[in-house]
């Protein structure tokens, strides 16, 4: 590993103060589960300030304010998994974090890491845009609140400057009546990285129609959004099998509306439909 | 590059240290004290040979830069047995022959602690998601499998 000069700042401002002072070079140290894969592989001679925020005891833990739901950036998805919290008001981000990496990947790896990393793979991040997250950076200079579907410009490229730190992340509970849920499709069980995902959340009236659908799908689009247009198609209607595979067709499209036939397509075009279909049954 | 001082306990041992931040906790333990139990596998976290436990909890030792454990408790293979005497879980490894080549044994061990210290009856799945971060190229599962689930049935029995 290239050396580097590291620091391990106990506060938030203590953070942000050494990233504007160092500026260029510095990276953030959070899990380490994909930071040190990257240290090692780097081919730069220095690497430059590791800001290691992993002791940083204020951006740990989840909370519930009112009818919010709150989870600190360091928090890790073997955290998220055993809270009870995170269960009964977003069931799909607990599945999406049980898959991801391994149980040594888990008790390391951060939600935080997960958004900030920004990889196409992140399994965090469908179920956190379906729920209507939004995050908080803060900086030397600035404190700001961003909609997580707003925060990813392309694969590893966020909205976010430099100079800033991830310092929350808050989602509204999800209705009691309300069914969600996460299916990742990877090459195994463990260790894989998600080829596809989606997420999915489905609220129904007494009567069983459908009166709200959120739709998304992970590693499919150049972002992460919401399919509306797949979303529209179900509410107003009974759920049912043929409606699921409509639904499914839509989002393919939609995918390919973004992407264009490239060589990936002939498979990800039915598989993506399934995938959909899938998740919302799993939301009956 | 400044080196970082560190304080921590391995082994139930207290250790004052100066590292090279650049350093993971896998190359401390081996090349820095000498605890070679802890096998230097695939270094990006997908095999599973370097976990150890950190606050009992598993890692992988090849993604932590030696720095992080500073005030962290750390526990490897070698701290498993009480003197000469073996941690039921390895007596139950050589019970089931769950150990071929042996390269993954250290790793599957510090695993499979993790699952029985917060796990205490864990299911044939828990058994086998708890070691679903290990890769045992020998391809041993069953016998591995085996083994975790028998250190339960025999600490039932007494």
């Amino acid at each position: 590993m290239k050396p580097f000069e590291y620091y391990s700042p106990q506060s938030v401002p203590e953070a942000y103060n050494l990233l504007a002072q160092i500026g260029t070079g510095a990276k953030i140290l959070a899990g380490g589960t994909d930071v040190l894969v990257e240290l090692r592989k780097s081919a730069d001679e220095v690497t430059g300030s590791i800001i290691d925020i992993s002791r940083i005891v204020s951006l740990r833990g989840i909370e519930e304010s009112g009818d919010t739901i709150v989870i600190k950036p360091l928090t890790t998805h073997t955290e998220i998994l055993r809270s009870a919290l995170v269960g009964m008001h977003a069931p799909l981000l607990k599945t999406a974090v049980a898959g991801i990496g391994s149980p040594q990947i888990r008790n390391r790896g951060t939600i935080g890491g997960n958004i900030m990393n920004a990889a196409a793979c992140a399994d965090t991040v469908p179920p956190l845009i379906a729920l209507g997250a939004r995050i908080r950076l803060q900086s030397s200079t600035g404190d700001r609140t961003v909609a997580l579907s707003e925060f990813f410009t392309k694969p590893y490229v966020t909205v976010a400057q430099r100079g800033e730190l991830l310092v929350e992340i808050r989602f509204p509970k999800l209705p009691f009546d309300a069914r969600s849920s996460f299916m990742k499709l990877g090459r195994r069980n463990a260790l894989s990285i998600s080829r596809l995902s989606v997420a999915a959340i489905l609220m129904r009236n007494q009567s069983g129609v459908i009166t709200d659908a959120r739709i998304v799908p992970g590693a499919a689009l150049p972002t992460w959004h919401r399919v509306s247009e797949a979303e529209n198609l179900l509410i107003g209607h009974q759920p049912t099998r043929e409606l699921f595979v409509e639904a499914g067709k839509k989002v393919s499209e939609v995918m390919i509306s973004f992407t264009g036939r490239r060589w990936s397509t002939e498979y990800k075009e039915p598989v993506i439909a399934v995938l959909v279909r899938r998740a919302l049954e799993g939301c009956r | 590059m400044k080196l970082v001082l560190i304080r921590t306990t391995i082994n139930g041992r207290r250790y004052d240290l100066e590292v090279r931040p650049n350093m993971t906790l896998l190359d401390l333990l081996r090349d820095e004290l000498g605890l070679t139990g802890t096998k230097r596998g695939c270094e990006v976290g997908e095999c599973g040979a370097c976990t150890v436990l950190m606050n009992g909890q598993a890692v992988n030792s090849c993604l932590v830069l030696a720095p992080q454990i500073d005030c962290q408790e750390v526990l490897t293979v070698e701290g498993l047995a009480d003197g000469e005497k073996l941690h039921s879980l390895q007596e139950s490894f050589l019970d089931h022959d769950a150990v071929h080549c042996g390269f993954c044994t250290p790793g599957m061990l510090m695993s499979a602690k993790d699952l029985l210290d917060h796990t205490p009856d864990p299911s044939e799945h828990e058994v086998r998601t708890a070691i679903s971060g290990n890769l045992c190229r020998c391809s041993g599962y069953q016998q591995i499998v085996d083994a975790i689930k028998d250190v339960e049935g025999e600490k039932r029995k007494t």
